[in-house]
């Protein structure tokens, strides 16, 4: 493991924890130690004093021993022997204490032995001068004086003995001095440096604290933010949630999701009862089986129920909800969207859909009682006025002749005018398919139409080379067709109309005329003419249905062709303006998106 | 027995219709029978008369009140009595669905009604010197429609 995440573990925390408490326990056990040996030598030394004044006390006693035997001698006083007892019993004494004070030691106790053995000597000497009597006096014949010395030797061997004794006590004293100075020495050197690393590791543990609280505290802090963004959003997006713990059956419920229902954030301790009581009748049944369902599925589609808030108003809310499992938990969370104002908007769009498809249905009446109804008169007025041309037209005077003609010719308009509005009609009509065509051949099959007009006008038509673009072909045919006999019926008297066809590849940046969002690059396509032209004022006016600049005696026409242009141009997601002055020509500009 | 003028049969409520088609066939000046129905159910209670006697060329106008000329032509067409007869559709409208609808029922030709006499003169004789036989073993839509 890497040192840095391994600092940044908590477990380093531990560590230190531990190995801190470990050092306290072992400068504990180093300073009780050190006690110890101190009070040990002070103990060892206070001995070896002892020791010696012990054996100092016991050499005065035996020198007094000494002292009573030559009194004894000289004196020959029996109440000295009574004095030697006692010097006797405090020499014994003197002895047990220094035995009992050196236990431990070896080599003392052997001399204590050889000490013990000098003294039992002394005492047979002593003992031996107290059994003769001196009364008479033999003082300075020799054997008083050998008995006056006899114990000379004997004081002197346990002098030496003695001296030896003190003299190892105080070797051992010295040994353990330096012993005890080396200890003073080195362990507070130890002490400091533990305690030097105990330091450091709490200096580092502080830090790495301070740090981890500052983390926790900026962690806490983003929460409280998000907290409360999720909380803003809730209240924006009109939703609520809701969490169930399923091991301990806990519900949480959001602020929002309190006021979804009607009522202040935490009213009442979340439950599924005083949720559930606000719940349309109808839907309860289904809100129950789809909310055990959640909790075995775990995902699920959303779904949409009823409820009455607390103030009765009735609301449409979704909601959907799963399981996730976190830390061996199992929480089912969940979403609760009030969708009041999008199902009363689709109620409406439903409505005014049904209102369209009825309006359409009108309009197919319509159409069908344009194309057969309408006809069928106009068409046996017609016919009529056939057979009376054909049969009876000699009888009539010549104002009838005229009046017949008249009435033919408002007929033939009439059927004209019915088939304009019928092909109007057909292109607002769903039925278009869109496949590739070359509008090359399209053109061409425009100008086929209007063949007998072109050659009777000597009119010319130059073009470009057209695209092959996705279309609906009959309209695009339709639309060519009608631009074309637009511009040669509006030409000028004996001059022969001439129609100029151009393309160029646009988009939407570079022409400020085209505004579109879904389509960028665009087909701008330019009928000009050299006709009579007409004034800007009614570039617009002239898309419009029924829209004549001109007397019908003047120009045909029924105003639709260029509305039936507009009408194709705009199911094709495209653009058609018009720019014109009078006797100057006119222009008509059509773009058509590249892909539609 | 030998039948020496071609028997044509018209099923149209409509009484202008009716008058322009009677004679139309008068001034052609064809040997031809011409009968005229009112309706859809006039003309099945004609042709199912057990001593009927069935045209060769029988026009139906589509739009009648009671029955109409669709009804007519299935019942028709899933009769094999009257497998002979040459089916010809008469009617004002010429809307693709209709022309559609009675190519898959069976018609033979789909007229639609002209508004000129001389037209109508035109398209009927047309339609009676058709060689049926060639018409109707060649079922195309090229041809179904009789434009004029």
């Amino acid at each position: 493991m890497n040192i840095l995440s391994f600092y940044r573990s908590p477990i380093f925390l531990r560590i230190v924890f531990v190995l801190s408490i470990a050092i306290i326990f072992f400068i504990a056990a180093v300073t009780y130690k050190q006690i110890n040996a101190l009070t040990n030598s002070s103990n060892q030394v206070l001995n070896t004093y002892n020791v010696a004044v012990e054996l100092e006390k016991m050499y005065t006693y035996i020198n007094d021993l000494e002292t009573a035997k030559r009194d004894y001698i000289a004196s020959n006083d029996q109440t000295i022997k009574f004095a030697i007892k006692i010097h006797q019993k405090e020499i014994e004494k003197a002895l047990l204490k220094v035995e009992k004070i050196t236990k431990g030691n070896k080599t003392q106790r052997e001399y204590l032995k050889i000490l013990r053995s000098l003294i039992k000597h002394k005492y047979y000497i002593v003992n031996s001068i107290l059994a003769k009597d001196y009364s008479n006096g033999i003082l300075g014949s020799t054997e008083l004086n050998n008995d006056f010395l006899s114990g000379k030797k004997v004081m002197y061997d346990i002098r030496k003995v003695i001296n030896k004794m003190i003299t190892i006590e105080e070797s051992l004293l010295n040994k353990r001095n330096s012993i005890y100075k080396d200890n003073q020495k080195t362990t507070p050197l130890y002490i400091y440096l533990t305690l030097l690393i105990t330091l450091v590791l709490l200096v580092l543990s502080y830090v790495k604290m301070s740090k981890d609280l500052n983390n926790i505290k900026s962690y806490n802090n983003e929460l409280l933010v998000s907290n409360e963004s999720s909380n803003l959003s809730e209240i924006v997006g009109n939703y609520g949630t809701w969490q169930l713990n399923l091991d301990t059956n806990k519900y949480t419920f959001s602020d929002n999701e309190y006021r979804l229902l009607g009522y202040e954030p935490k009213a009442f301790k979340a439950n599924l009862d005083d949720f559930m009581k606000h719940i349309h009748p109808d839907d309860y049944e289904m809100v129950k089986e789809v909310t055990l369902k959640m909790i075995y599925q775990e995902v699920l589609p959303s779904f949409t129920y009823r409820i009455y808030k607390t103030n009765g108003e009735l609301r449409h809310f979704r909601a959907s909800g799963r399981v996730v499992t976190k830390s061996e938990e199992r929480i089912l969370i969940g979403t609760t969207t009030d969708v009041t104002e999008v199902i009363i908007a689709n109620q409406e769009i439903e409505e005014r859909n049904r209102i369209l498809e009825s309006n359409n249905k009108e309009l197919q009446a319509f159409n069908y009682v344009a194309s057969h109804d309408l006809q069928e008169p106009l068409r046996k007025i017609e016919t009529f006025i056939s057979r009376l041309i054909d049969k009876d037209l000699d009888n009539l005077s010549e104002s009838g002749q005229q009046y017949l003609s008249r009435i033919n010719a408002a007929a033939g308009r009439m059927r004209i005018l019915i088939d304009d509005l019928l092909q109007f009609s057909r292109t607002t009509r769903a039925e278009q398919v869109f496949m590739k065509t070359d509008l090359n051949e399209l053109l061409e099959n425009a100008k086929q139409e209007q063949a007998q007009l072109i050659e009777e006008k000597k009119a010319i038509i130059n073009n470009e080379t057209l695209p092959e673009l996705e279309v609906v072909p009959f309209q695009i045919q339709q639309l060519f067709s009608n631009l074309i006999n637009n511009s040669i019926k509006y030409s000028k008297e004996n001059i022969p109309p001439v129609i100029n066809i151009s393309i160029t590849e646009v988009d939407t940046e570079s022409d400020e005329k085209i505004n579109s969002i879904t389509n960028t690059k665009f087909y701008k396509i330019i009928f000009s003419d050299n006709g009579i032209g007409f004034e800007q004022e009614y570039a617009d006016k002239i898309f419009t249905l029924f829209t004549r600049l001109h007397n019908k005696d003047e120009y045909a026409g029924t105003g639709i062709g260029l509305a039936i242009c507009k009408k194709i141009i705009e199911n094709h997601k495209g653009y058609i303006f018009a720019n014109s002055e009078i006797d100057r020509g006119s222009t008509f500009t059509i773009y058509l998106p590249k892909e539609i | 027995m030998q039948k020496e003028y071609i028997h044509i049969v018209l099923a149209d409520d409509d009484e202008d219709d009716r008058l322009f088609f009677t004679d139309a066939f008068s001034e052609l000046k064809m040997s031809t029978k011409v009968q005229t129905y009112n309706d859809g159910v006039a003309l099945m209670d004609y042709l199912n008369q057990e001593d009927a006697i069935l045209p060769n060329v029988l026009f139906l106008d589509l739009n009648m009140p009671r029955k109409s000329g669709i009804e007519c032509l299935q019942e028709i067409k899933s009769n094999s009595k009257f497998d002979n007869i040459a089916i010809a559709i008469y009617s004002t409208s010429s809307s693709e669905e209709h022309i559609e609808e009675t190519f898959v029922l069976g018609a033979n030709i789909y007229i639609k009604k002209p508004n000129d006499f001389n037209a109508l003169k035109k398209v009927l004789s047309d339609v009676i010197t058709i060689n049926w036989q060639y018409h109707t073993s060649g079922l195309n839509k090229e041809n179904f429609l009789l434009r004029m």
